[in-house]
């Protein structure tokens, strides 16, 4: 669904029409959730979906349509995710172990289970900065200049936290010789 | 994953491009955000530099990767947020606040005309006796019926106008805070008619519909803009060629916004 259609479910909604948000989460709720399994992290991913949603619906009176819905959703994801982030840091809590059989959120076809797992813990392990700028435009699929405008920075930041974030990739999975798959057999 | 391995980053002084700037054009051209120009200056540079070539082999293949990621289906979360989103009523909530903003309006500024009229007439019969700060009766008079009137047309205005109508808020409830006392004060010394202080009462209707309208929130295109809305310094046209309105990706509102 592209972002015009999206904004224009949001105004509806904003305008008390109940169908019309709904068909703005059904829009949205799967970027928001996969931007949120790795601004923060799977096991609290959906309960984070939710608070994102919760604000974002509750403060949808003041949304005003003069930026695309979508990117202001996931502005609001990712301040959810800071205060999560800032919230566990305060009170520290032993980090859920990621297991070598981790599977990826979903499970992904056999040949390339242990490729997912590899580049999925090498794009966790990436600085949170980097991370969010190579998530919102690899994963979500968001322009740099949309990308900015979620994170508020300029566009040149986003665009040398993508490459170095590829280049900590490039390193990153060049090292791990023993998760390459073996195919033979 | 099978990248080549280690790729150092450093100067390449025959091309006039270092690596690292070089790799971050490639990224930039992977996702398609890099133009003509620097996509001649990459190939100028991946010429004489077969580290770049490889780590262009490489980053190409971990983007594909991670983009084609198998990824579950998320959760459902539409039944269960719903309910946060502004019910039904708010519409016809904001539509009944303006229509009755409106008929406060159009009662204040007959009020205002009605006294203004009063004025007009009774200045000719008498010479004044009581000059308070520089006015007599007749002209304080004039005064308070300017004001009515001026009350009246704004009320209008802001039903008409929502945009507008919270600027008019602050000024208002002072004006009725401070009237308040004063008629109270007033009422007891029998300085004033039961009747004139009831009148009073439209204003404070008024205060409390234009609140209304202001809550129920923002309604584009209800009425004159400010330029700053259409148009942003640095900001690009909201119009785009080909039709439908979309909205400019520049910084929204304010940090509140979003609570």
């Amino acid at each position: 669904m592209d972002d015009a259609r999206i904004t224009a479910l949001a105004l509806r909604a904003r305008d008390g029409d109940r169908g019309a948000a709904g068909e703005f989460v059904a829009a949205t709720q799967h970027q928001v959730w996969r931007l949120l399994v790795h601004l923060a992290d799977p096991s609290v991913a959906e309960e984070l979906t939710q608070e994102t949603y919760e604000r974002a619906l509750g403060s949808l009176r003041r949304y005003r349509g003069d930026a695309p819905a979508r990117s202001w959703l996931l502005s609001v994801a990712r301040r959810v995710a800071a205060d999560h982030l800032r919230r566990r840091s305060r009170r520290p809590v032993s980090p859920a172990p990621l297991a070598e059989d981790d599977r990826p959120v979903g499970g992904a076809p056999r040949g390339d289970l242990a490729e997912s797992v590899a580049v999925r813990h090498a794009v966790d392990a990436l600085d949170p900065d980097r991370r969010e700028a190579f998530v919102l435009t690899q994963v979500i699929g968001l322009s740099y200049e949309e990308a900015a405008a979620v994170c508020r920075c300029p566009i040149g930041t986003i665009r040398s936290r993508v490459a170095r974030a590829r280049a900590d990739l490039v390193d990153a999975l060049a090292d791990r010789p023993a998760e390459r798959p073996h195919r033979s057999g | 994953m099978r990248v080549a391995g280690n790729h150092g980053a450093g100067r390449d002084d025959q091309h006039g491009v270092d690596c690292d700037g070089c790799r971050e054009a490639m990224s930039a051209a992977l996702d398609g955000e890099a133009d003509a120009a620097e996509q001649a200056r990459i190939d100028a540079h991946l010429g004489g530099c077969a580290a770049c070539r490889s780590w262009q082999r490489d980053a190409a293949l971990v983007t594909r990767h991670v983009r084609t990621a198998a990824v579950g289906a998320g959760p459902d979360l539409v039944d269960r947020v719903v309910d946060a989103a502004p019910a039904a009523s708010v519409r016809w909530r904001g539509v009944s606040a303006r229509a009755g903003l409106a008929a406060v309006g159009l009662a204040q500024a007959v009020l205002g005309l009605v006294s203004l009229l009063g004025a007009a007439t009774h200045a000719h019969a008498m010479t004044d006796p009581f000059m308070v700060l520089g006015a007599g009766m007749a002209h304080a008079t004039h005064e308070t019926a300017a004001w009515n009137l001026a009350l009246g047309v704004a009320f209008l205005g802001g039903a008409l106008f929502t945009r507008h109508l919270a600027g008019l808020l602050p000024v208002l409830g002072a004006f009725i805070a401070v009237l308040a006392v004063l008629s109270g004060l007033d009422l007891v010394a029998g300085r004033v008619e039961p009747g004139r202080v009831v009148s009073h009462l439209v204003l404070v209707a008024g205060f409390l519909l234009g609140l209304a309208v202001v809550r129920s929130g923002p309604r584009p295109g209800t009425g004159p803009s400010p330029g700053a809305r259409w148009w942003r310094p640095g900001g690009r046209s909201v119009v785009a060629d080909d039709g439908p309105t979309r909205p400019a990706p520049t910084p929204w509102e304010r940090e509140s916004d979003v609570a």
